[in-house]
């Protein structure tokens, strides 16, 4: 139920804003309270965005907000207003996959998948910001995104590979 | 197209997980949906003297506030009947439930939560297991005597259940040892940690309960929904949306039926998500804390004469499916090696904590870790290489085991000799520095066996659904369903459409736990996929003019043995059929040789497993930093017999995943309680998981053995047996490096730090004088 429908108490401290997300822009009504990947899952719709922890300890909420990695959950959506977002539903170009996502696949990098949308994004920005990182560089890239099924190796791969593809080397 | 040809591990789901288009039960919105949130006890042991939930009621927002008045008057579970499904009464562990809202936001419904009041008479909690075996201790469940159980349940006051493993005369057999070698362990409970926090959507139409929950074990979350809210089994429907992880702890019922009654209350649909902190204190599914106090008696020579043992398993508050965990830690304190006569006593104790249950090889990561480092600490005693002690006292084919069961084909001495080289190997290239070693540990683990079915369907377009009870939790075991269909029916894997997770229309399973969907659920489809197989040589032999048996079905077609050429296409076929072609399977138990039942008092269950267990080795590559405690894991070596590996990449992706939890369980993973039973570190700012940065490289070989007692295609599992071994190889490597032993579990910095710089270890080593 959306907290504005008539059955919710009042909120005073409501906020109207913009949110652009995967280039489309969403004028959204939101308590200042709300975080940002709260509002992306239930008023925009994207679930894709996981929560995990609410802590920033898991990386699972990770969005790109005007191309900086963040974790959604302990940011304000207020404070995202007039800002470009990127969510992992952002990444495929129509039906074509992104090499990360196609690559994490066929790697072996994705089990029960909840920690995967969030290791997306950081390895995109990763990607980003250095198109050729070093296997140290990558792992540290990725440090803030926890996974418990894969012991990490093939996401590993599988973002290695993706640079090299990306890089035509 | 043979099994083992097919190339790559294709999962029918990983479209849907990489695009985030994907659902999981979090994800669900139902129209006019309420938001559920729990009103836990917070005292770990207290009398309920006053529960008023009038002001939650008065709150605006609120749809509905229950407590145990609210619902059918029935005690869980199916071991002992020791709970209720909201506190009555007496509250025992921090987490458990007392009452339950739903409200128009989550926001409201905690506000809610919070509103009502709850006033205890604090009772003494039950917080150390040997303090909780005294006859002075106070009672977790002061009518403990009086709750209904079921099976072979043996206990007393605290003892939930104690169960003892005996061969021959260990007394007389230590007293005849040239050294024997005793050692204590304590291991910290621990937790599965899923990075997906449950979840639980409930919604009725009329009379009829739809539950999408975020379970390993659908069916049996329906049987609690049923059992504790009095429903027939036909009018209650569970589906799994994707599951984000379980490890065990989300293995059976959670919360279903809370859910499932507040909506029935609110009339309208119900959604309850954890946050990571109740993720940690609610859930019956902790992985247990253990003491191990152990001594082994031995030959100069490295023979075992005697083993004793006593393990103090800690319960927590309530029984959750933890009555076999004394038998299973039993087996593993006896562990893959002829250990003599042994005598080994194993109690489960109720405490006022949370309660335990199967997280990933349930046990078996603590008591190896104990046994593995006691193994090591008779080589050393004995002056005897590790690897050769182990080498000489391993079990092998033919040899008979600890309950009597005569071992199958086994290869746990193929995985000592290929992990020890493939790390000796790793060192010589790069030789080890003064701050590092290499550690080993021995592992194994049982498959449980039990009954389930599956339906197939092949379509007139030639393509084939198959629907199982089967549970994905990421391991991608279901999917590997569709490659041994695909094989008994030749056709591409990828003309088959799974059906699954929903008990509406799947025939009853295990699901997602006791590393089983191979072997359980992989009987049934094999069977479903035959009948279909069997309809289409009829089919063919008829239009081919040939015997059923000289049919050969291969890439959709049809033809007869040596004659490929004049084939028919399985869409004629059908066709001809003038129907779908089904398959329907049930299939029981596999039949297991009897195990001799004078040969030990634990009860059986799951011991047919046992004949054919998986084996492993782990070789861990440590380095210590001597200043800080601070342990790194460089290399892990591992060597599996889990019998035929049916998916390559999945497998190897089995056993990544669990070496990093197991070393997790060996450095970080602990939690630890304040005085009272409440949890310090729920939370994972404070409950360290490794992340990439820490991950070692880990290299894997398996063993392939034909075996008679395995599954399909000779196929055991895979799922909890990497999760056996790593902290005990992590362990010894770490006690090489360090001269000295660390004793619980974590070995965290601070407890390295403390065993480097301690003078007394608590091992003891009687020689023989004479």
């Amino acid at each position: 139920m959306n907290p504005s429908s008539p059955m919710s108490p009042s909120s005073p401290m409501s906020q109207q804003i913009n949110l652009t997300v995967n280039g489309m822009t969403w004028p959204v009504a939101v308590e200042t309270s709300r975080n940002l990947c709260s509002v992306l899952r239930t008023e925009i719709g994207l679930t894709g965005t996981k929560e995990g922890c609410d802590d920033c300890e898991c990386g699972a909420c990770m969005v790109l907000l005007d191309g900086q990695p963040i974790n959604s959950c302990s940011y304000l959506a207020a404070q995202a207003d007039g800002r470009e977002i990127t969510t992992v539903e952002g990444l495929a170009d129509g039906d074509e996959l992104h090499p990360l996502q196609r690559n994490i696949l066929s790697a072996g990098g994705v089990q029960c998948g909840f920690c995967t949308p969030g290791m997306l994004m950081s390895a995109y920005a990763l990607l980003d910001r250095n198109p050729e990182p070093s296997i140290e560089e990558i792992r540290i890239g990725l440090s803030g995104n926890l996974c418990r099924c894969t012991g990490y190796a093939r996401i590993l791969t599988a973002v290695h590979e993706t640079a090299v593809e990306l890089n035509g080397a | 197209m043979s099994l083992t040809e097919i190339p790559a591990f294709a999962r029918a789901d990983g479209p849907d997980k990489v695009s985030g288009l994907g659902r999981y039960t979090a994800d669900l919105t139902l129209t006019g949906m309420a938001h559920a949130a729990f009103r836990y006890a917070d005292v770990p042991h207290g009398r309920i003297v006053e529960l008023d939930t009038s002001p939650a009621r008065a709150m605006s927002g609120v749809v509905a506030v229950i407590t145990d008045a609210d619902v059918p008057d029935i005690y869980l579970s199916a071991e002992i009947a020791d709970r209720t499904l909201f506190a009555r009464d007496v509250v025992r562990y921090e987490g458990e439930v007392v009452a339950a809202v739903a409200a128009v936001t989550p926001e409201i419904a905690r506000a809610a939560a919070a509103a009502i009041v709850v006033r205890y008479e604090v009772l003494p909690a039950v917080t150390d297991i040997e303090a909780a075996l005294g006859e002075n201790s106070p009672l977790v469940h002061e009518s403990w005597d009086s709750y209904a159980t079921s099976g072979d349940v043996v206990r007393d006051r605290n003892t939930a259940m104690r169960s003892e493993l005996h061969r021959g005369d260990a007394d007389a057999a230590m007293a005849t040892a040239d050294v024997v070698v005793s050692g204590r362990y304590v291991a910290d409970a621990s937790h599965a940690v899923p990075i997906e926090p449950r979840a639980v959507v409930a919604e009725w139409q009329g009379d009829h309960l739809t539950v999408h929950t975020s379970t390993q074990v659908p069916f049996d979350a329906r049987s609690r929904i049923c059992e504790t809210l009095e429903l027939p089994t036909s009018r209650v429907r569970v589906i799994v949306p994707h599951l984000g992880g379980g490890f065990g702890g989300k293995c059976g019922a959670h919360f279903e039926p809370h859910i499932a009654a507040l909506a029935k209350v609110a009339k309208r649909p119900v959604k309850l998500v954890f946050s990571r902190y109740e993720e940690f204190i609610a859930p019956d599914r902790r992985r247990e804390g253990m003491i191990v106090d152990v001594a082994t008696g031995v030959k100069h020579d490295g023979t075992i004469v005697a083993r004793a043992a006593w393990l103090g398993i800690d319960n927590g508050a309530y029984m959750a499916d933890a009555t076999f965990f004394p038998q299973l830690a039993a087996m593993h304190v006896a562990g893959p090696y002829r250990t003599g006569s042994l005598k080994i006593e194993a109690d489960l104790v109720y405490t006022n904590r949370q309660p335990s249950g199967s997280v990933r090889a349930p046990t078996a990561p603590q008591a190896c870790w104990a046994i593995e480092s006691h193994t090591d600490e008779i080589a050393v005693a004995l002056d005897m290489d590790p690897i050769e002690f182990r080498r000489r006292n391993l079990v092998a084919t033919g040899d008979v085991g600890p309950m009597g069961q005569v071992y199958d084909e086994i290869g746990a001495l193929e995985c000592l000799e290929l992990a020890t080289a493939s790390a000796q190997a790793s060192a010589d290239q790069k030789p080890l520095g003064p701050d590092e070693a290499l550690g080993v540990s021995m592992g194994w683990w049982p498959t449980f066996a039990v009954a389930a079915g599956a339906f197939a369907k092949m379509h007139a377009d030639g393509t084939v659904q198959l629907v199982t009870g089967g549970q994905e939790c990421g391991t991608g075991a279901v999917m590997t369903l569709r490659n041994l269909a695909a094989d008994e029916l030749g056709i591409d894997p990828e003309l088959i459409e799974l059906v699954y997770q929903d008990t509406a229309v799947a025939p009853e399973g295990p699901g997602a736990s006791g590393s089983q969907t191979l072997l359980n659920h992989g009987r049934a489809v094999e069977v479903a996929s035959q009948q279909i197989a069997a309809q289409l040589r009829e089919l063919a032999a008829d239009h081919l003019e040939a015997a059923p048996e000289d049919i050969v079905l291969a890439e959709s077609k049809a033809s007869v043995a040596g004659a490929p050429a004049a084939s028919v296409a399985f869409t004629e076929l059908v066709e001809r059929a003038g129907a779908e072609l089904l398959g329907t399977a049930s299939v029981e138990m596999p039949e297991y040789p009897e195990l001799p039942t004078s040969s030990t008092c634990i009860g059986d269950q799951g011991m047919g497993a046992w004949l054919a267990p998986q084996f492993s080795c782990h070789v861990a590559r440590v380095a210590v930093d001597r200043d800080t405690g601070v342990v790194r894991v460089s290399e892990v070596h591992t060597a599996h017999d889990s019998g035929t590996i049916i998916n390559l990449m999945g497998a190897h992706g089995q056993v990544e995943g669990g070496v990093l939890m197991g070393v997790g369980q060996a450095l970080t993973e602990g939690t630890r309680y304040d005085d009272e039973g409440r949890q310090r570190n729920a939370g994972l700012l404070e409950y360290k998981l490794q992340t990439i940065a820490d991950a070692p490289s880990i290299h894997t070989q398996f063993v392939e053995i034909a075996t008679p007692n395995a599954g399909p295609r000779g196929a055991k599992g895979l799922a909890e047996a990497p999760n056996v071994a790593t902290a005990g190889a992590i362990a010894n490597a770490l006690a090489k490096v360090i001269g000295q032993r660390v004793r619980e579990l974590p070995m965290t910095a601070e407890r390295v730090w403390r065993a480097q710089t301690a003078d007394q270890s608590s091992t003891t080593t009687e020689q023989d004088q004479s």
